[in-house]
């Protein structure tokens, strides 16, 4: 395994993983070593299959490698039960997904103030910082509507600001602007680059997205479970 | 439990509002059910336990054989020295009255014809003030102390059957507490109605001396203690026990076989209806969560994604149901009420049940407790229905979750 680079935020080392379908054995990624930096953005492009939401999944700890070695914010990671791993992504990575995974049941407010409840912070605390991320994300007019009342920019600046009020390590991004028209893209993806920067967070996301990539500080490509080119 | 999540929860439950709405009437209406069966049952037990004790009184003092044995002769286990047993017994401060009672049993002839007679020999003044009106004077009038001649009141079939009216002339006939033969006439006062007409057919009422002279004695075959509260029954059934340890103390409870027999019967019934209540309320609300936590399955996902652990998921879904239980057991207890309450204002007569002439008020009784326990077996019932749909979806892997359409 080679040696954790201080600046390091999440770091992969020979990362394998396969799946089961029936009979078949799919190998989803062939000995992926991957390092992400603080504040950096990163994007994963590659075909359809090529092991980008398998690799966005092993850095945000929803799945565990068959053979390999991470390591989130110099702490190494395998071997840890579900129970901890889930504790981790409550308190160091942020989300945000295709279809903005907003509660539609709860408001703007409150989807932003959940991972600071669930964190057990302290309520006055909470009331600030979802404040200051809806003003940062310019949402602050919306805070009491709910999910439906807003546009698809909207709601995943929505989604934005929930996976950073709680200060990550890091932010995971699978296909953030694939539900968005280029315009609306490009402000979220402007969006991410700020409050990344802002907030200190790096942001790994996978994305078919030509424009996405451009604006990217580093681009991975994958092909058949294995990185190709690192750029 | 923070209220976030029951807010949570609360909130939930608004999401498919048709959906819930179905559930939380089906738990009102099974709580609803379950409450007015028990509270029908209970208005019986408390009538029956009521009309009991007003039988024999809330505890009965006899020889111990009197209870256990049948007699050779009239009044073999009867009590001597009632009197002064009666003094002993009215000094205690629960004591209400104490109404001797000789039991008999012979013929009753009208010169023409003879049948079987059952005979009570009560104080009569004292029994019909103390019981109140315990049964129905079709003709004539109840018995008084201190009539000239001996008095008796028959039942109505009795009567019918010796072509007996007030101020009719008939013989009773009965063994002596010596075994010899003896007869009396005696003139018809009353003819009434127990409602019970198989007890009608043979039952009369004599007045106590009337009794004792027909069977040559002096005694009385028990005696009925009346209390002012039936709460203080086992306190002083242990108490006149300890103080009489050559008699046998017993309840009405252990009297009245009826009682106990409804009793067990309405426990068995109402209790397997009840159970049958909950079942379906607890299928109910398990379809109404399964459906909720399928189509959650991605926002569970999301929540685990976030960092929520299982439990918590769990507490909340659990929450939901208990939302949804507690709200329909709340409005089915009021619906009980509105019903009870109802028919006390409109009242509605039961039938007469099997060996009875005379049909009686249909009254629900709600229990406090009874409704608490209901309402509280509800909510936990619903509680643990969603949690056990909702734990399979909440251990799910995030992955899976996640992926889920």
């Amino acid at each position: 395994m080679a040696p954790s680079t201080s600046d390091a935020v999440v770091e992969l080392h020979g990362a394998y993983k396969t799946y089961r379908l029936g009979a078949h054995v799919i190998p989803a990624l062939q000995g992926v070593d991957l390092s992400v930096q603080r504040g950096e953005l990163l994007a994963l492009t590659g075909p359809s299959g090529s092991g980008k939401s398998t690799l966005l999944n092993l850095c945000g700890l929803i799945d565990t490698p068959d053979r390999g070695s991470i390591v989130l914010g110099g702490q190494v990671v395998d071997g840890l039960s579900e129970v901890q791993r889930t504790l981790l992504r409550r308190d160091a990575l942020g989300f945000v997904f295709q279809s903005f995974n907003l509660v539609p049941v709860m408001t703007v407010a409150e989807n932003v103030d959940y991972p600071l409840f669930i964190a057990g912070v302290p309520t006055a605390e909470r009331r600030q910082r979802v404040a200051a991320q809806l003003e940062a994300v310019g949402l602050q007019d919306h805070a009491l509507h709910r999910p439906d009342a807003l546009s698809g920019g909207q709601r995943q600046r929505v989604a934005i600001a929930r996976a950073l009020v709680k200060r990550p390590k890091l932010v995971i991004a699978d296909e953030p602007t694939a539900s968005l028209d280029s315009h609306t893209a490009d402000q979220v993806l402007l969006l991410m680059r700020e409050r990344g920067h802002a907030e200190g967070a790096a942001f790994v996301i996978a994305t078919h997205d030509s424009r996405l990539t451009g604006r990217c500080d580093r681009v991975l490509t994958l092909q058949d479970g294995k990185l190709i080119s690192n750029r | 439990m923070n209220l976030m999540w029951l807010k949570f929860a609360l909130q939930n439950t608004l999401r498919n509002r048709r959906r819930s709405l179905v559930t939380v009437a089906i738990a009102a209406l099974g709580t609803a059910s379950i409450l007015l069966a028990g509270g029908f049952a209970l208005f019986t037990y408390e009538s029956l336990a009521e009309a009991s004790a007003r039988e024999s009184g809330h505890l009965v003092l006899g020889q111990p054989d009197h209870f256990t044995r049948e007699e050779d002769t009239p009044l073999q286990w009867g009590l001597d020295h009632a009197a002064e047993l009666r003094t002993r017994l009215m000094a205690e401060p629960e004591v209400r009255a104490v109404l001797p009672r000789v039991a008999f049993s012979g013929l009753i002839s009208n010169g023409d014809k003879s049948v079987v007679m059952v005979g009570l020999g009560v104080e009569p003044d004292a029994e019909f003030s103390v019981k109140g009106p315990f049964l129905t004077v079709k003709a004539g009038a109840v018995l008084g102390s201190g009539a000239s001649a001996p008095e008796v009141m028959l039942g109505e079939p009795l009567a019918r059957n010796i072509k007996a009216t007030p101020g009719s002339s008939v013989t009773l006939l009965a063994s002596t507490t010596d075994g010899a033969l003896n007869a009396m006439d005696v003139t018809v006062k009353a003819v009434f109605s127990t409602g019970i007409p198989e007890v009608d057919k043979r039952l009369i009422y004599t007045d106590i001396t009337t009794a004792q002279n027909l069977l040559n004695t002096r005694k009385v075959s028990s005696l009925g203690v009346f209390l002012s509260r039936m709460e203080h029954t086992p306190t002083l059934q242990q108490r006149l026990a300890a103080a009489n340890p050559a008699l046998t103390v017993q309840t009405w409870e252990e009297q009245a076989v009826f009682y106990r027999a409804v009793r067990d019967l309405y426990n068995r019934i109402f209790g397997a209806l009840g159970l049958i209540i909950a079942v379906i309320v607890v299928f109910v609300v398990t379809n109404a969560m399964s459906m909720a936590v399928i189509e959650r399955t991605r926002e569970i996902g999301t929540l685990r994604a976030l960092g929520t652990l299982p439990h918590q998921l769990l507490t909340t879904l659990s929450l939901e149901g208990m939302v949804l239980g507690g709200v329909g057991g709340v409005l089915g207890a009021a619906i009980a009420m509105a019903v009870s309450v109802t028919l006390l204002l409109m009242p509605i007569d039961m039938p007469p049940p099997p060996g009875r002439s005379v049909g009686y008020p249909l009254n629900i009784t709600l229990d406090p407790l009874m409704v608490l326990v209901t309402l509280l077996t509800m909510v936990a019932l619903t509680m643990l229905a969603s949690a056990w749909v909702a734990r399979k979806t909440v251990n799910l892997s995030v992955v899976d979750a996640l992926a889920h359409t």
